[in-house]
């Protein structure tokens, strides 16, 4: 949708998801849309260094989120949440889908 | 001419900037260095934040950066003379979603340097301590609010603007105290 703004369809699935989750992490965002982890992680980093993305560690993952303190958060997250009204609703619906509570180790599914 | 080891927080920003600025590259002063400088070193920050506002080439500013001894290494600058290490994050220089207008100049023994004003340092801070309720960003502001030279009329103003009224109104008092003795 935005990928002729933002140069690239990975720049927008890491956008999108960050939007949509709150936070993601490289090979979970590439998981989710069938991507490249590497390609994923560069979007990642490009926008952390642009100061749009900040991280954090956990465990062994570093995890992405929106900058609060970038100054055009405002008007991105609308243009993001404007993109979004164009998804499918399935697609929409999978992105919103996101286990949270725990889940016990060894459970059958 | 004064050498790496021997150079403040400030003078070592000082005189990046001047060898950035006779490239054309034009840097501004923000972050944990800035609280340093305005609380006269009551908080150390190791970290020189030269905010890369008029989006200069990295390649540009490694070159400069090399030619004063500082090595990359990753997204920082490091120099075997100092434990200082410089960092360029990218513009627009910025406090929560406005623009820094006012740029303050500090003479040093190494040149001027050029940094966001003591009230723009604080509003720095407490969007650290606003969106993600660190502790230690509101220590930060309470210590450059403490040397006395902010407006506070125009934090309490901008917080508004970032929607935060009502946690600056918890915290005025502490920002209101000047330092003593």
């Amino acid at each position: 949708m935005l990928e002729p703004l933002l140069g690239s369809k990975n720049a927008e699935r890491v956008l999108i998801f960050v939007l949509v989750r709150e936070e993601g992490y490289a090979r979970e965002i590439a998981r989710f849309f069938g991507a490249d982890a590497d390609s994923i992680q560069k979007q990642l980093v490009k926008y952390e260094c642009g100061g749009v993305l900040v991280s954090r560690a956990v465990g062994r993952a570093r995890v992405y989120s929106l900058n609060p303190r970038y100054p055009f958060l405002k008007q991105l997250k609308a243009l993001l949440e404007k993109a979004l009204v164009f998804y499918s609703d399935e697609e929409r619906q999978r992105l919103r889908f996101d286990r949270r509570r725990p889940r016990r180790r060894g459970k059958p599914l | 001419m004064k050498s790496v080891k021997d150079m403040t927080n400030a003078e070592l920003a000082a005189s990046i900037e001047s060898v950035l600025r006779k490239r054309g590259i034009d840097v501004v002063l923000s972050g944990g260095a800035c609280v340093s400088i305005y609380s006269e070193n009551r908080y150390v920050s190791m970290d020189l934040d030269l905010i890369n506002h008029n989006f200069a080439k990295r390649r540009e500013i490694r070159e400069a950066m090399q030619e004063i001894g500082f090595r990359e290494e990753g997204r920082h600058f490091t120099h075997q003379e100092t434990d200082f290490f410089v960092e360029f994050p990218a513009g627009p220089l910025a406090v929560g979603e406005e623009p820094v207008k006012q740029i303050d100049e500090i003479k040093t023994d190494t040149g001027v340097l050029r940094l966001i004003s003591a009230t723009d340092c604080v509003k720095d801070r407490l969007t650290a301590y606003y969106h993600w309720n660190d502790a230690q960003s509101l220590e930060q502001a309470v210590l450059v609010a403490e040397a006395g030279k902010i407006d506070l009329d125009e934090v309490e103003r901008w917080s508004e603007v970032e929607g935060k009224l009502e946690e600056f109104k918890r915290i005025r008092h502490r920002l209101a105290a000047t330092r003593s003795g």
